[in-house]
């Protein structure tokens, strides 16, 4: 039931790291400790390469679509501790922005939901968290949250001065204050900004632009006892919750809830405990599937049934040989 | 807490071989992306380079049979039409109704099925032809007696030693009592004639009358329902429930509807013989039998490829009350959650989408928002795919997404410098912060040019150039320059000046404006009055005073340069020329 519809030979050189359809489904961006940053087209189940981008100077460790509105855009960041934004312009792809103000490798990167504007979240190893806007005429505005994951918790690196670093950064939907309301045309609507970011202090952290347009730590979630290695913050689809999925070095994915319009209380509910390092998680667009990579080389995809226990649907493994008796073993659901 | 009943598939990605490497993934809009990686950054990566290649993943691939397509288009029609039937018919009409649904769905379900058996018998090998004698034995299974007693005559005809047997057997098969409709017949009456008939037959056999002729006497021991007799035709049979219904239609003709399942289990047992077990499908038609319609649907989300029967079932049994509602997280039941997953499907397809929109519209939860999400993610190939999402948005009123697809396709058009095209849809999405832009655009365009493009749009904006000041501005600039084209030279000063005073005209364009007033101030008649000229020397001395004003963009201030500084004299000029005639004019007598 679940079928490969097609294979993109991205020729790159050295191990993929990230790869994200665009948002329509028709265009793929790949990148690699090749340090480069690939294109493809694949509608129809093509697959055209459109751009080779260069300009990182080290392993590429994500990228990120921006919504089709304002063109096609895609960021990248690299260890090379740089994010550059690349821009499509008269059919060709061109570096149209490079952001330098990281001390170490850039891990992450996330476009704002549309209706904020152009804004890039980036979480880096230096601890620090930095958002880009875009203010027109080529010009961006920095904005950076210094210290943002800097702990002295367990985890599995000995050395304290190695909990510094931010993993993960994920943004809430948009939900507009008293969204019921028609907003009269022409007046921008209040929107109130979070985002999620995970780091090596084993937390959770969920911030909210305040008035003044300045960031400020609004959560901690803890519940990790090592490093937090991916967050995800799922899509709206309507209802009063919100939820949020983390996952973590010490094998524990934790799926966090928060009832109350003003967002204060959140429960953790356990997925599942994994055997091995848990490295990312990913909402699917319409919400109702969980995507969690295992380390033992699975990818599970879980969904949550009727009274609210999250059920593994499906397994995605990459082939070997008999597969069936590695497949049982991984399966134990330990809730 | 609810089970799986069995482990949850595994797909297979096929790939390098290798216990160190992982898999990285994301979600496309309808699909998966998959590829091999190695989490663990390290700066330099210590082994080979691995798969470069990147796989994409989905379900829901049924979506794009062509057979299927046929199925899901016309069971569309149908299962809209059974959401509008309606809700005050009672009884017996509704019930009819009901039925009549489920003909329809049955009707398009063989014609999809007899276009698969098309094609699969193109591509069957024709030279397999059946012998005369398997023929015969598949109708008489099958219960189609009368052709297979056309076929016995025949043989009759042609065979005289057998003459008398075909005769008798073709008697029997004749004289079989059915239940025909519309009889005044009672189901005791049709069960004695039967079993009279019955013995009849078993007499024969006692009695050796088709002893020297195997085939017909095995045919015999067929219509007697003999188990051993019918599990020899296995082949012909084909599988279990075949066997089912001819076994009770040569033993039971008249079991009733809560014994089936007893035959159907033991029919099960025979059929497969301990030599292989029951498939998915068996499961299905077991637990239907059992009139368990829960376990149905079970065991057809699990085992059938795609959503679009059980979702069409489930529907269907949900309208004749038949169905108890589970409450699921998504989908407020049953019913619900298996039309969204369907529906969602359908989105996967590049025009099957449409069908899914009305299905997502009679999901009463969900429905709506699963729309909002799904719709912003087509991909908008042409204008007429995007003008069909957007009318679809503004049916349902969904403000939001109709405001997205419109800026994106703004956006475009701007970036294709398609301004007219560009400032119609952001009218459309009544983006006034949008429509400044575009209208910023136009009026550079003039500028730059000396003219306007797209005359036609900006011509007839109508109310809508309500919607931003620029594009007001725009729309009666450009009505400014149709005045004076009509040579209605006073309507047309006046506008250009309440464009001034009115502060609708920005301070940048105001030189545009002034200069624009020089052809009026030097017509031979006066065409500004005293009191429009003092107004218009008062607006060019703001301009000259050479004070920048606040949140003015710098990029048309007033420069210091020679061009700037002889317009300015000129229509100083100008005015001071005007002004006098006109202080003459109105100073004087009428007729003067």
């Amino acid at each position: 039931m679940v079928s490969v519809i097609n294979t993109v030979d991205t020729s790159h050189e050295d191990m993929i790291h990230d790869a994200q359809m665009d948002y329509y489904g028709t265009r793929l961006a790949t990148c690699s400790s090749d340090r480069s940053v690939k294109i493809f087209d694949v509608r129809n189940g093509g697959q055209i390469l459109i751009a080779d981008l260069r300009g990182h100077e080290g392993p590429v460790w994500q990228v990120a679509w921006a919504h089709p509105m304002y063109g096609n855009i895609l960021a990248s960041c690299s260890y090379d501790r740089k994010v550059i934004i690349w821009k499509e312009e008269n059919g060709t792809w061109e570096k149209t922005h490079e952001h330098t103000g990281h001390d170490s490798s850039v891990n992450s990167v996330c476009w704002a939901p549309h209706d904020y504007g152009l804004i890039l979240a980036c979480g880096s190893s230096d601890g620090a968290i930095s958002l880009l806007t875009y203010t027109g005429e080529g010009q961006w505005e920095v904005k950076k949250i210094n210290n943002a994951h800097t702990g002295t918790g367990p985890s599995h690196h000995k050395s304290p001065s190695l909990q510094i670093g931010c993993n993960a950064v994920s943004w809430a939907p948009a939900v507009v204050p008293g969204s019921l309301i028609d907003q009269p045309s022409g007046q921008k609507p209040n929107y109130i900004k979070k985002f999620a970011s995970g780091g090596c202090d084993n937390l959770v952290k969920l911030w909210k632009e305040e008035e003044d347009g300045q960031w400020k730590e609004e959560q901690k979630l803890e519940a990790h006892s090592d490093w937090v290695r991916d967050v995800a913050w799922a899509p709206s689809i309507g209802l009063p919750t919100s939820t949020i999925a983390s996952c973590s070095q010490d094998g524990r994915v934790f799926i966090w809830t928060c009832d109350d319009a003003s967002g204060n209380t959140w429960s953790p509910k356990l997925l599942h405990k994994f055997n091995d390092v848990v490295w990312h998680v990913s909402w699917s667009i319409t919400a109702n599937i969980l995507a969690v990579s295992g380390g033992d080389n699975k990818v599970t995809l879980w969904k949550e049934s009727v009274d609210g226990q999250w059920v593994c649907i499906s397994d995605v493994n990459k082939g070997q040989g008999s597969v069936s008796t590695s497949v049982t073993e991984g399966q134990q659901n330990e809730q | 807490m609810e089970e799986l009943d069995g482990e949850p598939t595994v797909t297979l990605i096929p790939g390098v071989n290798s216990s160190k490497k992982q898999m990285c993934f994301d979600w496309g809009p309808g699909e998966m992306l998959v590829c091999e990686t190695s989490f663990n950054k390290k700066e330099k990566s210590e082994t080979v380079p691995g798969c470069p290649v990147i796989y994409i993943i989905r379900k829901d691939v049924d979506v794009y049979s062509q057979i299927l397509r046929k199925l899901f288009n016309e069971s569309h029609g149908i299962f809209v039409g059974l959401q509008r039937i309606e809700e005050e018919l009672t009884g017996k009409s509704r019930k009819a109704q009901l039925v009549r649904v489920s003909k329809n769905y049955r009707s398009v379900i063989r014609a999809c099925m007899e276009e698969m058996h098309q094609v699969a018998i193109a591509a069957k090998d024709p030279a397999c032809s059946r012998q005369f004698s398997s023929q015969v034995t598949i109708l008489v299974l099958q219960g189609r007696l009368d052709e297979a007693r056309q076929m016995l005559s025949k043989e009759a005809d042609s065979s005289p030693t057998s003459a008398g047997m075909c005769r008798i057997l073709g008697d029997l098969m004749r004289t079989m009592p059915v239940l025909s409709p519309g009889t005044t017949q009672t189901l005791t009456e049709l069960e004695l004639k039967w079993q009279h008939w019955h013995e009849e037959c078993e007499r024969h056999l006692q009695d050796g009358t088709f002893a020297s002729s195997p085939h017909l006497e095995s045919l015999c021991k067929i219509m007697l329902g003999d188990e051993a007799a019918l599990l020899e035709q296995k082949e012909l049979l084909n599988n279990w429930y075949h066997f089912l219904v001819t076994r009770l239609l040569y033993s039971h003709p008249t079991v009733k509807p809560i014994d089936l399942h007893f035959y159907a289990q033991s029919s099960l047992d025979l059929f497969l013989g301990g030599e292989s077990s029951p498939e998915p499908l068996d499961n299905i038609l077991m637990a239907a039998f059992e009139f368990d319609i829960h376990q149905v649907i079970k065991e057809c989300s699990i085992a059938l490829s795609n959503w679009w029967f059980v979702a069409h079932l489930t529907d269907l049994l949900d309208h004749c009350k038949l169905l108890q509602s589970h409450n699921l997280y998504f989908g407020s039941n049953m019913r619900e959650f298996l039309l969204l997953e369907y529906a969602s499907g359908l989105f996967a397809h590049h025009s099957l989408w449409q069908l899914g929109v009305d299905y997502f519209d009679y999901c009463p939860e969900l429905g709506r928002v699963s729309l909002e999400l799904h719709i912003e993610r087509i991909p908008l190939s042409t204008e007429q795919k995007a003008l069909k999402v957007l009318r679809i948005c503004e049916q349902r009123q969904m403000t939001e997404q109709v405001r997205s697809i419109c800026k994106i396709l703004a956006m475009k058009a701007v970036r294709n410098n398609r301004l007219g095209s560009a400032l119609s849809w952001s009218i459309r999405a009544k983006d006034a912060a949008f429509a400044t832009l575009v209208s910023d655009r136009f009026l550079r365009d003039y500028c730059e040019r000396g003219c306007f493009s797209d005359l036609d749009l900006i011509d007839n904006l109508g109310p809508a150039m309500m919607l931003s000041d620029r594009l007001t501005f725009l729309g009666k600039y450009r009505e400014f320059h149709r005045l004076y084209g009509e040579k209605r030279f006073v309507d047309a000063a006046s506008l250009l000046l309440s464009l001034m005073t009115s502060q609708i005209a920005p301070r940048s364009f105001w030189m545009t404006l002034l200069t624009d007033a020089l052809p009026l101030l030097e017509q031979k008649q006066v065409i500004f009055s005293a009191e429009q000229t003092y107004e218009l020397m008062r607006c060019l001395e703001d301009l000259t005073s050479g004070r920048p004003v606040h949140g003015e963009p710098d990029a048309q201030r007033l420069q210091d340069d020679d061009i700037e500084t002889t317009k300015v004299e000129m229509l100083r000029l100008a005015l001071a020329r005007n002004l006098a005639r006109a202080i003459i004019k109105e100073g004087s007598l009428e007729g003067s």
